[in-house]
C-alpha cells in the first residue's frame, strides 16, 4: 500500500488536501479530504448589526460572492419579516445577478480550473500509441485546454485555444454583473427587503449585449450545434430517453463524419462540449458511439454504496410569474430550480431543512452534532492537535461534516439537475445506472455543469429582456427594529451547490448566531460520528489513480484521476472553512477623516 | 484612437505616471484609459521584451481568491496582454497553473512540470522574482501558523522562505495588506492572529515581516478585492522601472504603504461619487433602491481613500455607490471594523477621532452648508 497525497490540490478555490492509500494495482482503498485553513467567519457577526451579513459573508468566497450575499439576504428577508413582500422586480434582479455569477463560475471551472487536466501527459501516454484517432484526440486536448506557463518534457506548450478564448468571456460576464450589481467580485446590491439598485433601460440593453457576445463564444467554441436546437431537444425534450437519444444521434453524426479522417476539430463540428461528451465516457463513447478509445471518466469518482449518499438541492431562482414575495422554506416546485433530495438509488424526496445536522467528530472543533441554527464554532487551539496525517480514525479537517437525515449528500450542478429532473442529465444518470455504473461520477458532474450553463443562459435572456421592469419596484422598507428576537433561514444555490445561511437575533436586533453551511462543506466533508466518509472521500475510494483505467501502468507520481475526481466537484475551500468570527468586542476603530 | 487622444498620449510619453500629481494622473486615466496609458511606454515595453522577463510568484494564504478573480477581470492591459507585452512570467499561481502538490509516501514526487511544491521551491531557490501575496497569513495558534498548512508546511513558513528571496513584495488585497476580514474583531481574533504582510490593521509593528524579522520593500494594493488596474499598473510601473525599488517607495507610498496615485491621501471616494450632487443639495436616501446620496444609509465614502469614483469597476461599468450600496471603505487598513455597522451613519459610531460630524451637520442649514461642514471637519483635523 502506498500513500499518495495531493496537497495542495490547485486550480480550485482555496486549499484542499487529499490523502489516499493506493494498492499495487493502482486502486484507492482509503481516502481523507482535509480543509487545511481555519479562518473563523461565523464568529465575527455575533453581537453585530445583522444587515452587515449580506456584504460581509460574501467575503467568504471571491468566486461565488453573489450566492453568499443572496443566501444572506434570504436569511435577512425572513429575519426582518419581509420575505413575502419582496417586489417581483427585486427578485428578478437577484435572479439575473445569480445566473450571471453561476455561468461565469462554471465557465471558469470548465476552462480555467478543470480543462487543463485534459492536457495531462498521462493522456498523451495512453492516447498516442493508439494510432491516428488517439493522436488526433490528444492533439485536440492539448491544443484546446493547456494552461498558461505549461511545459511537457521541458518544452513550453502554448496555452490552449479554448482556454485563452474563455478568459475574456469570463471577464465579460463579470462586467455584465457589475452593470446591475455595482462591481465584481463582491457585488453590492443584496439587501434585506429587495435590491439596492434600479436597473435602467440602458443597463438592460447593456446586459443583453454582453449576453450576445458570450453566446458567440458558446457557439464558436463550446457547442457547435445551434444553441436553440440543443435546448429544444435536451432541456425541453419530452423525456429523458429522448434527450439522450438526441445527443447520441448528434454525436453519432459527428463520429461517422470524422472517424475516417480523424478530424476532431471545431471546424468539423466538435465543440468542446461535443468532444468531451463523446470522448469523456466509456458508455457513451465506446459502447454507444463505437469510438476506439475514451477517457473513461464515467468509471471514476462514483459511489459504490447508494445507501450512503444522496443528492441535495435547496432550490434557487424565483419564478417571476409568482409575483411579489417568496417562501423562505423553498417548497418543492416553488423556484425555477426546485429544492429536493434524490437518493443514491435515484428516488425523489421533498426537502426538509430540519433534517440537516453538522458533525465535528473528525474536525478540529469542540462540540456535538447540531442543526445549523444552533451551530457553534469552537476551534482547537493547541498547535500539536492540528495534523492531517492521522488517518481515517483521527480528526483531520477544518471542514465540518453536514449530513441530511444522517446521510452524506453531494450538492452542485448534478444534484440540482437531478432534483429538477432535467431530461439530459436524468437520462444520462439512468443509462449509467442501468449499465452498472454509478450515476454520479466525474463525467456526469461535468456534463451536468455544462448543461446547467445552457439552461441558465436560456432562462437568463427572458429574465433580462421580458421580466425585468426598469420602472418596477425594487424594495420594501426595513429598519433595524423589525429584526428583534427573530430568526431567519436563507436557502439558495451557489454554483457549487446548496448554500444555507441561518441567523438569529436578540431583543436589541443584534446577531446571536450566524451559521452558513456551504456547498464544499457537504462535498468535501470528512467522516461523521458514525465513521461514514464524505462524498468526495467515497468517490475516491475504489477509483483507479491513473489515466484511462491505469492503461499505461501504475504511476503514483501522476495520479490524474485524483485530480479529476477532486476537481469535478469544483471545490471551494474558502467557503468550506469559512468560519469567520462576526462577534465582536467591536472596539471603536479609527477611520481617518480627511 | 483619435488624433486628440494620440497627441495627449504623446505628451505623456516621457512622464512617469506614478510620479504625477493626482490631478494630472486622474485626468489622464480618465481621458485615455489604461491601455493607451501603457501604450505611452512603448519604447520601454520593447526593451523589456528584449532584455528581461519578470517572474511573479503569487502565493495564496487566508483568502477568497477574489483578488485573483479581479486580476482576470483586468482590461487594458488584461492579463494576457500583461504576459505578452510586459514579458511577465506568472511562474507560480495556485489557481492558474497546471501543477499541484504530489507526495508519495510523504516525499515530493514527479518534477516541477507537475508538482507545484517542487516548482515553488525551485523558483524560490532561483530568486529574482516579485512576490505577490493574496490573503492574510495565519500566525495562530500561539505563533505556530498552524491555522493554515499547505503542502505539509505552514503558510507562514512558505511565506518566510519566499519573502527572503524576493526582490520586492506586492501585498494584493486588504487581507494581504492589513489582514482584512480575517482580522475582524471577534471572540477568537486573538487566537487566529492573522497578519498582513507588512501591517496588522493600522499597526506596522505587527506585520508578518516584522514578526519574522525580515526587511523587504513592500507595496500594498488594498481593496476587497483590489482593482485590477491598481494591480496591473503598479506591476507595469515596477517592471518598466518607473518605480525604482526601494528608492522611490517613500515618496510614492502613503503611510500605509499604498501608492498615493491610486489611494490619494487628500482625496476620498466621496469627492467623485456619482451621487455627490445629491449630497451637496442635502438630498439623502433613507431606504434602498433610490438615486440619492447614501450618507444616511451608512456610506463611508468620505473616509475611503481610493479613486473608485473616477476609475469605476469592471470595464468602467459601475461602482458600489452608483449601484445604491454605501461605500464600506474596503481599502482602509481598519476594514471591516472601521466601517461597521455598515448601514449606520458614521457619526453614530464615535470613530471620528473626536470630531463630531453630527453636531456640524445639525448646525448646518441647507445643502451647501452641509458640504462646507465636511470641509470644516477636515480643516479641524489639520489635513487641509
Amino acid at each position: 500500500m502506498v500513500n499518495v497525497t495531493v496537497d495542495p490540490l490547485t486550480r480550485i478555490e482555496g486549499h484542499l488536501r487529499i490523502s489516499t492509500e493506493v494498492s499495487e494495482a493502482g486502486v484507492i482503498n482509503d481516502a481523507q479530504t482535509s480543509g487545511v485553513l481555519f479562518r473563523g467567519f461565523e464568529r465575527f457577526l455575533q453581537n453585530q448589526d445583522p444587515r452587515d451579513a449580506a456584504l460581509l459573508t460574501q467575503r467568504i468566497c471571491g468566486v461565488c460572492p453573489t450566492s453568499h450575499s443572496l443566501a444572506a439576504a434570504g436569511a435577512l428577508d425572513e429575519l426582518f419579516g419581509v420575505a413575502d413582500t419582496i417586489p417581483k422586480d427585486a427578485l428578478v434582479a437577484r435572479n439575473i445577478n445569480q445566473a450571471l455569477n453561476t455561468i461565469a463560475s462554471h465557465a471558469t471551472h470548465i476552462y480555467v480550473l478543470w480543462g487543463p487536466d485534459l492536457a495531462n501527459p498521462g493522456y498523451r501516454d495512453v492516447l498516442t500509441p493508439l494510432g491516428e484517432t488517439g493522436t488526433s484526440v490528444w492533439k485536440e486536448l492539448v491544443g484546446r485546454f493547456a494552461p498558461i506557463s505549461y511545459k511537457l518534457d521541458g518544452q513550453p506548450v502554448p496555452a490552449g485555444s479554448s482556454y485563452l478564448a474563455a478568459i475574456p468571456e469570463k471577464k465579460r460576464l463579470q462586467e455584465a454583473i457589475a452593470v446591475i450589481g455595482g462591481k465584481m467580485p463582491h457585488q453590492v446590491t443584496s439587501f434585506p427587503g429587495g435590491y439596492t439598485y434600479k436597473p435602467t433601460v440602458g443597463d438592460i440593453t447593456k446586459v443583453s449585449s454582453y449576453y450576445l457576445d458570450v453566446m458567440d463564444f458558446v457557439s464558436n467554441y463550446t457547442l457547435r450545434v445551434p444553441f436553440e436546437t440543443w435546448i429544444e431537444n435536451t432541456y425541453k425534450a419530452s423525456s429523458p430517453t429522448k434527450a439522450l437519444n438526441f445527443v447520441a444521434e448528434h454525436l453519432q453524426g459527428l463520429v461517422d463524419k470524422s472517424l475516417e479522417s480523424n478530424n476532431f476539430t471545431r471546424e468539423a463540428g466538435w465543440g468542446d462540449a461535443e468532444l468531451y461528451t463523446a470522448f469523456g465516457s466509456e458508455l457513451i463513447g465506446e459502447k454507444i458511439l463505437g469510438l476506439p478509445v475514451s477517457l473513461k471518466h464515467d468509471k471514476h469518482g462514483g459511489y459504490s454504496d447508494p445507501s450512503k449518499i444522496s443528492f441535495l438541492a435547496y432550490g434557487a431562482f424565483y419564478k417571476p410569474e409568482a409575483g411579489d414575495g417568496y417562501d423562505p422554506k423553498s417548497p418543492e416546485g416553488a423556484r425555477f430550480q426546485t429544492s429536493g433530495v434524490v437518493t443514491g438509488n435515484l428516488e425523489y424526496q421533498k426537502l426538509n431543512p430540519d433534517l440537516i445536522t453538522e458533525s465535528v467528530a473528525h474536525s478540529f472543533y469542540k462540540g456535538e452534532e447540531l442543526h445549523p441554527s444552533k451551530g457553534v464554532t469552537d476551534p482547537f487551539t493547541d498547535p500539536a492537535e492540528i495534523k492531517f496525517d492521522g488517518g481515517s480514525e483521527s480528526r483531520y479537517s477544518w471542514i465540518k461534516a453536514p449530513r441530511y437525515n444522517g446521510i452524506p449528500a453531494e450538492v452542485g450542478p448534478l444534484a440540482r439537475m437531478l432534483a429538477m429532473k432535467e431530461p439530459l442529465t436524468t437520462g444520462l444518470a439512468l443509462a449509467l445506472k442501468e449499465n452498472g455504473y454509478s450515476p454520479a461520477n466525474t463525467y456526469t458532474r461535468m456534463v451536468a455543469r455544462i448543461q446547467e450553463v445552457a439552461i441558465l443562459a436560456n432562462e437568463l435572456l427572458k429574465w433580462v429582456t421580458v421580466d425585468l421592469d426598469p420602472n418596477g419596484k425594487y424594495a420594501v422598507h426595513t429598519d433595524l427594529s423589525m429584526a428583534k428576537d427573530s430568526e431567519g433561514m436563507g436557502l439558495w444555490e451557489a454554483p457549487r451547490g446548496a448554500l444555507g445561511h441561518w441567523v438569529s437575533t436578540d431583543s436589541n436586533s443584534k446577531v446571536v448566531t450566524y451559521q452558513p453551511v456551504v456547498p464544499s462543506t457537504w462535498n468535501m466533508s470528512p467522516r461523521d460520528g458514525a465513521g461514514v466518509p464524505g462524498p468526495l472521500e467515497q468517490a475516491l475510494i475504489g477509483s483507479k489513480i491513473n489515466a484511462v483505467d491505469n492503461a499505461s501502468g501504475v504511476d503514483y507520481s501522476n495520479p490524474v484521476n485524483i485530480f479529476h475526481i477532486g476537481r469535478s466537484y469544483d471545490p471551494c475551500l474558502a467557503c468550506a472553512v469559512h468560519t469567520i468570527d462576526l462577534s465582536g468586542k467591536n472596539a471603536p476603530r479609527t477611520l481617518k477623516l480627511v | 484612437m483619435n488624433t486628440g487622444k494620440k497627441n495627449f498620449a504623446h505628451t505623456l510619453e516621457s512622464m512617469d505616471f506614478l510620479k504625477m500629481d493626482r490631478r494630472t494622473f486622474l485626468k489622464a486615466v480618465g481621458a485615455v484609459g489604461a491601455t493607451a496609458f501603457l501604450g505611452t511606454y512603448k519604447t520601454e515595453i520593447v526593451s523589456a521584451l528584449e532584455f528581461a522577463e519578470t517572474k511573479i510568484v503569487w502565493l495564496h494564504g487566508a483568502e477568497c481568491t477574489g483578488c485573483s478573480e479581479s486580476l482576470l477581470n483586468g482590461g487594458n492591459p488584461d492579463i494576457v496582454q500583461a504576459i505578452t507585452k510586459l514579458n511577465v512570467n506568472i511562474a507560480y499561481h495556485e489557481t492558474l497553473l497546471a501543477q499541484q502538490g504530489i507526495f508519495v509516501d510523504g516525499r515530493a514526487a514527479n518534477t516541477s512540470e507537475l508538482n507545484s511544491e517542487i516548482l515553488v521551491d525551485e523558483l524560490i531557490e532561483e530568486g529574482n522574482y516579485i512576490l505577490v501575496v493574496e490573503g492574510a497569513i495565519a500566525n495562530g495558534p500561539d505563533g505556530s501558523g498552524r491555522y493554515c498548512i499547505i503542502g505539509n508546511r505552514t503558510f507562514k513558513e512558505l511565506f518566510e522562505k519566499a519573502a527572503k528571496n524576493a526582490s520586492a513584495i506586492l501585498a494584493v488585497g486588504t487581507c494581504a495588506a492589513y489582514g482584512g476580514i480575517n482580522c475582524a474583531a471577534s471572540a477568537i481574533e486573538e487566537i487566529t492572529d492573522f497578519r498582513g504582510v507588512d501591517f496588522k490593521k493600522e499597526d506596522q509593528s505587527k506585520g508578518m515581516l516584522q514578526e519574522l524579522g525580515i526587511s523587504k520593500p513592500v507595496i500594498n494594493i488594498p481593496g476587497c478585492p483590489a482593482h485590477p488596474d491598481w494591480i496591473l499598473l503598479t506591476l507595469g510601473a515596477v517592471i518598466l522601472g518607473k518605480i525604482k525599488i526601494p528608492d522611490d517607495l517613500s515618496s510614492l507610498l502613503d503611510k500605509y504603504g499604498r501608492p498615493k496615485v491610486f489611494f490619494p491621501s487628500g482625496h476620498t471616494v466621496h469627492e467623485n461619487c456619482p451621487r455627490r450632487g445629491f449630497y451637496d443639495r442635502g438630498e439623502f436616501d433613507t431606504d434602498i433602491s433610490g438615486d440619492k446620496c447614501l450618507w444616511k444609509l451608512g456610506c463611508k465614502a468620505p473616509y475611503a481613500h481610493a479613486d473608485c469614483g473616477l476609475r469605476k469597476w469592471n470595464g468602467g461599468n459601475s461602482m458600489c455607490t452608483q449601484a445604491g450600496s454605501p461605500c464600506i471603505a474596503c481599502v482602509e487598513p481598519g476594514f471591516p471594523d472601521c466601517a461597521r455597522p455598515l448601514y449606520v451613519e458614521a457619526e453614530d459610531k464615535g470613530v471620528l477621532l473626536g470630531a463630531n460630524i453630527d453636531n456640524v451637520s445639525k448646525a448646518a442649514v441647507g445643502a451647501a452648508a452641509l458640504a462646507a461642514g465636511a470641509h470644516a471637519v477636515r480643516r479641524m483635523k489639520g489635513d487641509e
